[in-house]
């Protein structure tokens, strides 16, 4: 990778590579310092990691929030009350014959 | 899986058809996008998300009560999506290696700030568009685990990826979704 280094014992790679567990909580809490450390005194990193952050809260900020097209959800009731009519009585006149 | 929708899945399994139509209510809305990112064919995600309520209700009394109902749902979702998941397997790309993927999405380039990605992740048409440009797999895994909130252990269950696996996928879906969003940002500065 173009302006790699090694800083506080990590590549910029291996950084690059620890970008979700560290965005997630998931990394051990000496491989948390050591990334934290790396990030502070490398400007690549630092800000590679902040557009890396801002797409992630991007994507669940603009897309997180489902609501269905009202058209979808009316056409859904009414299919589905149509199929699941048709199952109950498929399963009544199976109820009738013994187990 | 929360208390209430146990009761409807309970109820719903003992034919209360009121109690299915609130739990179809909670929960379409989130099917309905997993599907609509999955399945490009609008027509066909609309018979997949019934179809996958039809058998939500046929199968109320076998729903796990581990997990959530939600990922209860997907799995369902996603066992009726069989045809185009199959589809969607012809097509496989050489996989960057992640130095590559970062490049793309910016490691390095002194005019890439945060800054700058956190206002273009402000527009939802661009972030769309980012989204639908990923290779289905890792549009999959972003929709999972960042839009339905589904947990890594059970995104990977429903995937049918070991945890490192799904982790991996994920982290590479993000990267290429950064690389996506910074090409469109860096096409809107050059018009
Ligand atoms: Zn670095």
């Amino acid at each position: 990778m173009k302006a790699e280094r090694v800083l506080a014992g990590l590549s910029c790679s291996q950084v690059l590579a620890s970008l979700t567990d560290y965005l997630d909580g998931e990394l051990a809490p000496d491989a948390r310092a050591a990334l934290e450390a790396h990030v502070r005194a490398c400007e690549h990193c630092a800000r590679f990691g902040g557009v890396f952050a801002a797409v992630v809260r991007g994507l669940r900020e603009r897309l997180g929030s489902a609501a269905l097209d009202p058209g979808v959800g009316a056409r859904l009731r009414t299919k589905l009350g149509a199929q699941l009519d048709a199952q109950l009585g498929a399963s009544n006149e199976r109820r009738d014959e013994p187990r | 899986m929360t208390a209430s929708d146990r009761e409807l899945l309970e109820r719903s399994a003992r034919g209360d058809r009121a109690a299915f139509g609130e739990f179809v209510e909670q929960h379409s809305a989130n099917v309905h996008r997993y599907l609509r990112w999955l399945v490009d064919d609008p027509n066909d995600v609309e018979d997949l998300l019934q179809k996958t309520f039809v058998d939500a209700w046929r199968a109320a009394a076998q729903a796990r009560a581990d997990g959530g109902a939600r990922t209860w749902l997907l799995a369902i979702a996603r066992r009726n999506a069989g045809k185009w998941l199959a589809r969607r397997g012809a097509t496989r790309e050489r996989e960057q290696s992640l130095e590559e993927l970062g490049e793309l999405a910016g490691f390095g380039d002194a005019q890439h700030t945060p800054e700058q990605m956190a206002r273009a992740a402000e527009e939802r048409s661009l972030v769309e568009q980012a989204l639908a440009a990923l290779a289905p797999p890792e549009r999959e895994i972003l929709v999972l685990r960042e839009l339905e909130g589904v947990e890594g252990a059970a995104a990977a269950e429903l995937l049918g990826l070991s945890l490192a696996a799904q982790k991996s996928r994920l982290h590479r879906a993000r990267l290429r979704l950064a690389a996506e969003l910074r090409q469109r940002l860096r096409a809107e500065v050059d018009r």
